[in-house]
């Protein structure tokens, strides 16, 4: 059971002429923290989406825990839409842009859905807020609206408004990207109590130190399609591919002259 | 002719009267626009659908293409020949949600331009769909940046509201003319009904200034 923890099934996807998934499969196991890496356009925040159905795929199947999310096969029934609803709050998603709501408190953002999707009593859910807010740091922010937050308070926000859905898997599409490097650290810091929790995690990253340390598994995509799979360590020190060589000599170029602009 | 005040302020307890019944007009005739409005755009994004987009393109273009005072009288005559006997008041709230319905979804429609998609994502990644993601989630934020254009919208219709006496609802324009066709004393009563209707509308306008702040200081 546990290597079908989560199985994402031949996906495909097509944005006109684009291939942005092109027969991508995976299974996950639970507790796997699985990075994505690729270069822009290559698929990899489509997969993220594709697994909460938030960007349907043209073709495959996502299964979650053994039950179906969804289907390309047929059109959403009523029915099928509300028991997506259910799925999609056990996948909690982290954008790169952390799409706060900018109306609600601090507190109010992390309540708000535990109140209308998993009927929550007020008093449970404003507990549970609380305790989640504590751990990612913005106790002392409870009131504050989210336009007042720092971006990496607003990341910190926007987990917390996912993990207190309670989860059993969380993607993370490029959660540090929108930020400035000196706010990176604390995200990173509450993705790593994540990690250590023993949380299901799919991320697509950029930041490679993280990825080596954390992952379970690496995926690199390009061109809609998974080219190489295996340990971090592994596969960064040793790319076998000609594609996944290039685009490593391309970051560290890129993050060599940051250093240099320092 | 000199200007005699006392025809003003013993016209005054019954303009006020008058001043009554142009604010039920007005703000029921504008809750009801919203609520319309408020409709048609949540329809227009859910459904996606071509036919209805093509209607409301109709129906927008015939209100803002034509005088507010031929839509009044269309509702109040025309609706009889097909049986549909509305007195006064009501064709007159009927009249006047619907003309103000179409600037309404106008302005409905670039407060909800300004949500950024990032916002039904995250909803929808959570599991809030349907009712509860607009509810709860797209229009407080459509409604928020819309405050100005709504006051704005209001009080326009506040002043449209004059042009039902033409079809004999007794608001404030309407009840002026029956007071200065029995004393001959036009300015005297209009300058009342003019400090009237000013009033109102700078209460309102000002009550915009209260909203934003009301809503947007916690956001500047």
């Amino acid at each position: 059971m546990t290597s079908n923890f989560l199985e994402i099934k031949g996906l495909h996807k097509r944005f006109g002429n684009i291939a942005a998934l092109n027969n991508v499969s995976l299974n996950v196991s639970k507790g796997e923290v699985i990075f994505v890496i690729g270069p822009s356009g290559c698929g990899k925040s489509t997969l993220l989406r594709a697994v909460n159905w938030l960007t349907p795929p043209d073709k495959g199947e996502v299964w979650l825990e053994g039950e179906l999310v969804g289907s390309s096969s047929s059109k959403l029934t009523i029915k099928q839409s509300q028991l997506l609803n259910g799925f999609r709050a056990r996948m909690g998603m982290v954008f790169q842009q952390f799409n706060v709501w900018p109306h609600l408190n601090v507190l109010e953002n992390v309540v708000r859905a535990q109140l209308v999707v998993a009927k929550r009593k007020r008093a449970d859910a404003e507990s549970t807020a609380l305790k989640i807010l504590d751990q990612v740091g913005l106790q002392n922010k409870i009131d504050e609206w989210p336009d007042h937050l720092s971006g990496g308070q607003k990341q910190r926000l926007a987990i917390a408004r996912a993990l207190a859905m309670d989860p059993t898997l969380m993607l993370l599409d490029e959660p540090t990207s929108a930020l400035d490097p000196e706010l990176i650290g604390e995200v990173l810091t509450v993705l790593k109590r994540l990690v250590n929790n023993g949380m299901t995690m799919l991320i697509v990253t950029h930041e490679l130190g993280f990825a080596s340390e954390f992952g379970d598994r690496l995926l690199f995509m390009d061109g809609g399609e998974v080219i190489e799979e295996g340990p971090p360590k592994k596969i960064l020190t040793m790319p076998k591919t000609k594609r996944l060589k290039m685009f490593l000599e391309k970051l560290d170029v890129t993050s060599f002259k940051k250093e240099e602009k320092l | 002719m000199k200007f005699d005040i006392s025809y003003t302020l013993e016209a005054f307890p019954r303009l006020l009267e008058g001043a009554f019944i142009t604010l039920q007009v007005a703000i029921l005739g504008f809750t009801l626009s919203v609520l319309l409005a408020t409709t048609i755009t949540v329809a227009r994004t859910s459904l996606n659908s071509k036919i209805f987009n093509s209607i409301l393109a109709f129906y927008i273009s015939f209100i803002r293409g034509t005088p507010i005072l031929v839509q009044i009288f269309l509702v109040y005559y025309v609706l009889p020949v097909f049986g549909l006997n509305l007195g006064p008041f009501t064709a007159g709230i009927v009249a006047i949600t619907l003309n103000s319905a179409a600037f309404v979804t106008e302005i409905l429609r670039g407060g909800l331009a300004s949500v950024p998609v990032g916002q039904f994502e995250a909803a929808k990644s959570l599991g809030i769909s349907g009712y509860a993601l607009w509810r709860k989630i797209i229009l407080p934020q459509t409604f928020i940046t819309s405050i100005p254009p709504l006051v704005n919208e209001f009080t326009m219709v506040l002043k449209a509201t004059a042009l039902l006496s033409l079809i004999t609802v007794v608001e404030l324009m309407r009840v002026s003319q029956q007071i200065y066709s029995a004393n001959y004393h036009p300015v005297e009563v209009l300058s009342g009904a003019f400090v009237i209707y000013f009033l109102m509308c700078f209460v309102v306008s000002r009550s915009s200034v209260f909203l934003e702040n009301r809503f947007k200081v916690k956001r500047a």
